[in-house]
């Protein structure tokens, strides 16, 4: 059952970071480890929020916001897709915790968000050109404070829409809990590997986005290094 | 080259100069520079706005004051955190400006000059450099730290960013013009280098973890293999991304790859 109360503060949360991430401040609240880990803490799943944040902070690694070029909007990726996961979780019951299996099916079903995020603030421009243009209108008329507020109003477009779609991806994550709890076990075995499998196709995607020279060799040895470690300690663990 | 408009008090200002508390008023609201970006002036109207307290300080006059403002609501781009050099710049303009001392085609001459080279730097740094190295920190640092790690991406990027956001802004004050010679001295582009090799060698951390840890836990008796699996797939994905593959099918198809794997294996 969808618990409105719920979604309404997925709603709000989300309208509040789609503002941060380019309207005002820019603290990084926004980015999608943050972001999304955030989203989970409010909602009570904060092992789904870390995990669906973990993954798109790699995927969304090298993006940048350039002079007039949009990148695609992280944020929207990593608030939806937080917020459907921790309400399927929630959906469950009390007592349920996050799964890969859940983590995977938010992220496939929401990760292109941030396609869709970027097309929407496309289509947002227009509006705030009208407000600059209402602006200079109105300081030739000698009302400046009026004329340089009009800089506000352009966020709450972004607030109002943002908040929606978050809102709406944690109703669908309410509405699939039962659905997920009834998966086939292949499929549900399937969707759990599919984690780790998208994470590590993210993290190439990362070293790639770094934008360091010589990537692939930085990335490599700490790999290498990583696995050596991890192996050393299990057959540690195995021996004692 | 004459005094700047410093400070002299909090609340009061002398002719030409602007109080402590209006440059507080200017920076806080410097951090709403982008609330309006529009592709013709950009971020003109965020400029305009965060200047207005200043500016109003500056000129009693109601003409004058009109024309400061129209003349900042002119096309203007740059990196938002850089912008802070440019808004104290310009109140060191604005300032000699009222102060009769300089015409106004001084101010937008600085501006023009500025906003493109000072985009290049922030970019370079903070964008491309900064926020890719810590994100990838934080997001390998995930399974020793848990939530934490969210928390340590706020600090490590925000102590850089507000240090040098707040330091931008004084600099601007402080030296007009001349600030281009101290920022060329922070030397951002060599620390933004070894930044990017942090958010490299970050990274392949991360598919190591994942790898190892999700696939010896996930894979039963077959787990060793699973997590060999992983690294493959990590390994072939950035091949493919050196392909310019695409990166919405690259997950879509790693994703494809691990379901039917689970489902037929």
């Amino acid at each position: 059952m969808v618990d409105w109360s719920q979604v309404a503060l997925a709603g709000v949360w989300g309208g509040l970071l789609a503002l941060e991430r380019r309207a005002f401040l820019q603290a990084m609240f926004s980015r999608p480890l943050v972001a999304a880990t955030s989203m989970g803490l409010l909602l009570g799943d904060p092992d789904s929020g870390l995990a669906v944040g973990m993954l798109l902070e790699l995927y969304h690694l090298g993006a940048a916001n350039l002079g007039a070029a949009l990148p695609e909007n992280d944020t929207i990726a990593a608030t939806g897709c937080s917020a459907a996961a921790a309400s399927c979780t929630l959906s469950q019951g009390a007592g349920a915790i996050g799964t890969p299996t859940i983590w995977a099916l938010a992220i496939i079903l929401f990760g292109w968000l941030g396609t869709l995020g970027r097309k929407v603030d496309r289509w947002l421009e227009p509006y705030n050109t009208r407000l600059a243009r209402k602006a200079t209108a109105r300081a030739e008329h000698g009302e400046l404070r009026r004329a340089v507020r009009q800089n506000l109003w352009g966020m709450w477009p972004h607030f109002v829409l943002y908040a929606a779609l978050v809102g709406a991806c944690s109703v669908v994550g309410y509405l699939l809990g039962p659905t997920v709890s009834k998966l086939p076990l292949q499929l549900s075995r399937g969707l759990a590997w599919a984690y780790p499998a998208m994470g590590c196709g993210a993290a190439a995607i990362a070293a790639r986005g770094s934008h360091a020279k010589h990537s692939a060799s930085w990335a490599a040895g700490t790999a290498v290094v990583v696995a050596l470690a991890y192996a050393a300690i299990a057959i540690r663990r195995g021996a004692a | 080259m004459s005094q700047p408009p410093a400070p002299s008090t909090l609340e009061t200002s002398r002719p030409g100069q602007v109080s402590l508390w209006t440059l507080l008023r200017v920076f806080g609201r410097s951090l709403f520079l982008q609330a309006s970006w529009n592709p013709q002036g950009m971020q003109n109207l965020g400029l305009a706005y965060a200047l207005f307290p200043a500016l109003k300080a500056l000129y009693p006059d109601p003409e004058r004051q009109m024309a400061a403002v129209r003349r900042h609501m002119a096309f203007f781009n740059t990196q938002p955190y850089m912008a802070a050099a440019i808004l104290g710049g310009v109140i060191f303009h604005e300032g000699r400006i009222a102060r009769g001392e300089e015409g106004p085609e001084q101010v937008v001459a600085f501006k023009s000059a500025l906003m493109g080279p000072l985009a290049a730097l922030g970019d370079g740094f903070f964008w491309l450099s900064l926020r890719p190295a810590v994100g990838a920190l934080c997001a390998a640092l995930v399974p020793a730290l848990g939530a934490w790690a969210a928390l340590l991406f706020l600090v490590l990027y925000n102590v850089v960013h507000l240090a040098l956001r707040v330091q931008l802004f004084r600099m601007g004050l402080r030296l007009g013009d001349r600030l281009v010679e101290q920022v060329a001295h922070a030397h951002l582009p060599q620390w933004g280098a070894r930044l990017r090799t942090v958010g490299a060698a970050s990274a392949g951390a991360a598919v190591a973890y994942l790898a190892a840890s999700l696939g010896s836990n996930q894979g039963g008796k077959e787990g060793a293999v699973l997590a060999v699996g992983y690294l493959a797939l990590g390994v072939f994905a950035y091949w493919l991304t050196s392909k310019r593959f695409g990166n919405y099918a690259l997950l879509y198809l790693a994703a494809a790859l691990a379901v039917a794997a689970g489902a037929f294996l």
